[in-house]
Parts: C-alpha cells; structure tokens; sequence
C-alpha cells in the first residue's frame, strides 16, 4: 500500500469521525464512562495491591534459637541464614535485648521474669522474606527448612495473617480481571456499534467500492483506524475523568483530617501505565470495528 | 465421472467471455439455466429479455458477485468460478460497470468519483489527473468536474457513471439497464457513447429490456427468456 493510499485512508477515517460527529461523541463518551469504570477498578486494584505489599513486608518470621546455643554457634547460623537468597533482611536479638524489650512493652509484669531467677527467653532472629517467597506455600517451606537446622528450637510466624493476606491478594486479582474483562467486552460493542451505524450508512458507497475492485483492506482500514481513533479518545477521556475523581477523593480525605497519611498513600496511575491503557483502548476500538466489519459483510455487491 | 474445468483457458485468441453450461437457482427457482454462451474480444453484444430473466444475475456472475450453481465462468481465459475472493477485485478492476442508478458517491465531486477505481488501484496523482481529464472528456462531462452529483442532470450523472467505468481503460464494459432512467435522447447519447467505447477496442456488453435500444445499436443480440437463452439472431446495421 503506498502513500497516497494511506494519505487517502486517513482522510476517509477523519471525514467518517467529522460527519458522524454526534455519534463520535456519544461513542467516545460512553466508551470512557465504561473505560472509566475499568479504571476505577484497576485504580482500586493497583492501590490495594500496594497496600497488600506493605502489610506482607510487615510480616516477620521469629527463629528462636535453643538455649544450650554457644555464641559461635548462633554466629555460624547466623551466617547460614544470611546466606539464603529468600532472605530480604535478619535482626539478631539476643536473650538480653529480648528481656530488655519484654520489659519496655510491659513493665507491670516484669516481676514475673524477676521471680525465675534467670532469663526464660529465647535469643532470636527476626527474619523478612523477599517478596517472590512470601505466599503461604513459599513461607511455610522455608520455616520447615529452617527448623531444620541444629540448634534452632522453633520457627513461628502468623501462619493465618499471611493466609488471609494471600486470599485477599488473589481475590483483588480475580475481581479486576472480571470487571476488566466484562467491561472491556462492553467497550468493544459499544465501538463496534456505532461502527456499525457508519457502516450501514455508508453500505451503497461500500458496495461502490467493491465495485470498481477495492480490496477488503482498502475497505476495512478507515473503519478499523476510526475504531481505534474512538477507542484511544474514549480511554484518554476516561483517564481525565479518573484523576479528577482522584483528585477530589484525595481533597475530601485531607480535608477529614481523620484519616491523615491515607491521601499520601493512594496513587495514580503512573505515565507508563496512562499510555498502555490509551493503547489498550486503541486495541479494543479496532478489535470493535472489527467485529462489526466481520458481521456486516463490508457490504455484497 | 464429471468434467473438471480448469482454472485458465490458453493458446490462442480466448474468447473474451465464456460461460459454459451456466444455472443458478433462486429458492429452486432458475435464474439461469443452462447457459452457454461465448462473447469475442472487441465485440458488442446487447443481452436483452424482460424483467427477471436473468440478465442482471449474469453480469453480476462475470464480476464475481455471484457464483453459479452449475457450470463455469471464464473471463479473458480466468475462470471466474475458481477465483479466491482476494483475487475478485483484481478481476474488477478489469471489468468496467455501469448501471441504472448511476451509484454515484453523493458527497463527492464528479473528479474524485470518476477518479476512485485509480485511487483504489493506487495510482499517482498525475496520473490521476490525466485519465480522469481524459474520461471526462470523452463522455462529454468535462466542464462539470467541480461539481456534486446532485447538481448534474440524470444524463450527466450517467455519462459520469459510463466515465469512471472506462478511466482505468477495461477490457470489458458491463451495463445493466444503463438506459432505464434516461428518456428516448438521452438512451441514444449514452449508446452511442458505448459504440465509441467499444469501437476502441472494449468489448462491451449491454443487459436491457428496452427494445429502442436494440434498434438504435444493431447489433448481436442475445436473448434471455426465463433464465434460458434464446436462439440468437443477429441484426447488423
């Protein structure tokens, strides 16, 4: 296809979207109120994931060591550990500090440890995973492992926080995934639509061309870059809506004063992702204006 | 066993078109029953009969725009019957088509609706402007170039019909009833326009019920009568 054809092709779409400009309109506005709609979702998504990240970075995995330990030999494990690639970050607290901690959080019963004569508690390491070994699977291997080792007594962590944490991560995932995908669908058809109400507009002017010998190329490609030029402006508009919506959430949240630090955590979409969602709403207008090429047949001769 | 038709016809001066025990059915209604006709390069033939007697069906069989149920199709040595849909506009481009209703594009000027058929094949603007110019001024139309469609009277918008036919210089012209929304006058400008065209060297075929017309252009007649050819007289002037 040369130049001039393309050059001609970009003019019949732009003609296309400027005769048909209240249906462009309507169709670019309900396309983003429903791309709007995805992006609340996604918006909810990516700042609950967020959310989810700091709360599992929360979670500390305590290996107690044995009594009877000799300090070398708390090193030499603690070398060992150091050594293991899941592990994003150690604290070694001795029995002393763990005294001195016990003492600090509950000071109107540090009499009872006083009654024992000696320290009961345990030295230990407190210990974060790397993210990639932070599900429940993943944790509960490596504290098995660790047990393991000679001269540790117990490895305990919140088995069921981190449980809850991983169903609520998934359940997140599986609600984006299916308002994406049944609002994506609606977005195609609203596309397709009014593509479709092009099409038949135009059916004698198609028929014409299928005449005098246009190949279905030659026929589809305004079609398919209006859907994509409808799918692209329907997805920016979205995001202009989405970010003020954002931003006055952000205003109404600074202004309760109640729930100060929540406004600094909540996050737009970064540029990077703006742009892939303009261009998965140029991906959605041309897979719209496909379908409805497909049913409608480009008008027979 | 039965007979297998092969995709080209070669050696020799083919027939420009030939169809070969051609039917196609309607709801088992025949449009066209058995038909089996050869038209030369270069000749003039008017495919007469009335309403519904499968002359339009025909036409629309030699474009590609409808398939047979039985026989072949062949065009210039292609048979038409065995073309991928991909290959048919190819086949179009070849074949120049008129019809009734002119099936102009309303909201373009006669240049850029006798320029498409050029623009589809993707050829240059210079050339463009030549053909179209030349086309124009053939069928007469060249000083309404700027204008609408609309503001052309029914013989203009025909002669710009016939134009965009002829400006990618076809070897066949196809018109189906190009005559049936013209007055006595303007059916012999448009005709004898067709017998320029044709005397270039186009062969051309002509489907109409109108017998004014075959007297005005004496020539070889092929008549269709229920979808079945009727045994064909020939009137020379």
């Amino acid at each position: 296809m040369g130049m001039r054809t393309v050059f001609y092709l970009l003019r019949e779409a732009w003609a296309n979207l400027r005769t048909n400009r209240t249906t462009t309109m309507v169709a670019i506005l309900t396309t983003a109120f429903t791309l709007a709609c995805v992006g609340i979702f996604l918006l909810l998504y990516v700042n609950l994931r967020a959310a989810a990240g700091w709360l599992q970075e929360d979670v500390k995995i305590m290996v107690y060591l044995d009594d009877r330990v000799s300090r070398e030999s708390a090193a030499a494990i603690e070398q060992q550990l150091r050594s293991d690639h899941a592990l994003a970050s150690l604290l070694f607290i001795s029995k002393e500090q763990a005294l001195g901690e016990f003492k600090a959080q509950f000071p109107s019963e540090s009499h009872l440890l006083e009654g024992l004569g000696q320290n009961p508690l345990p030295a230990s390491f407190v210990v974060t995973l790397s993210p990639q070994y932070r599900a429940p699977d993943a944790v509960r291997r490596w504290a098995e492992r660790v047990r393991t080792i000679t001269g540790i007594a117990k490895v305990d962590y919140n088995q069921d926080w981190i449980n809850a944490l991983a169903t609520f991560i998934r359940s997140i995932e599986l609600i984006a995934i299916g308002v994406g995908v049944v609002l994506s669908v609606a977005a195609v058809t609203i596309i397709g639509n009014t593509i479709r109400l092009t099409l038949y507009a135009r059916r004698d002017e198609l028929a014409i061309l299928r005449l005098i010998g246009a190949t279905t190329t030659f026929i589809r490609v305004p079609y398919l870059l209006e859907g994509a030029v409808l799918g692209a402006l329907g997805s920016a508009v979205s995001l202009i809506m989405l970010k003020i919506v954002y931003e006055v959430f952000r205003q109404q949240v600074r202004a309760m004063g109640r729930l100060a630090g929540l406004e600094q955590m909540v996050t737009f979409f970064s540029p990077q992702i703006c742009l892939a969602l303009i261009v998965v709403g140029m991906g959605l207008g041309c897979a719209g204006s496909f379908v409805s090429l497909r049913r409608f047949g480009e008008a027979k001769v | 066993m039965p007979l297998k038709c092969p995709e080209t016809i070669s050696g020799g001066d083919p027939q420009m078109i030939q169809l070969i025990h051609v039917s196609k059915y309607y709801n088992r209604r025949a449009a066209l029953a058995d038909v089996t006709l050869d038209i030369e390069k270069g000749e003039f033939v008017l495919l007469m009969g009335p309403s519904g007697s499968g002359k339009s069906t025909l036409l629309r069989m030699l474009i590609g725009a409808e398939q047979p149920d039985d026989g072949h199709v062949f065009v210039q040595g292609k048979n038409v019957t065995k073309l991928k849909s991909s290959e048919i506009p190819y086949l179009r481009r070849k074949i120049g088509t008129v019809f009734q209703d002119f099936r102009l594009l309303p909201k373009k000027s006669v240049f850029d609706n006798v320029a498409l058929p050029l623009l589809v094949q993707g050829a240059s603007p210079v050339d463009i402007r030549r053909k179209v110019t030349e086309a124009l001024r053939a069928v007469g139309v060249d000083h309404k170039r700027d204008q609408l469609p609309i503001g052309l009277s029914t013989g203009e918008q025909q002669r710009v019909c016939v134009a965009r036919a002829i400006v990618n210089g076809p070897v066949v012209l196809l018109a189906d009833e190009p005559t049936g929304n013209l007055d006595p006058g303007l059916t012999s400008e448009i005709m004898e326009l067709f017998k320029l065209i044709n005397a270039r060297g186009t062969t051309v075929v002509v489907a109409t019920h109108d017998p004014l017309v075959m007297a005005q252009v004496n020539r070889r007649v092929v008549k269709l009568d229920q979808g079945m050819l009727v045994p064909e007289q020939r009137v020379w002037a």
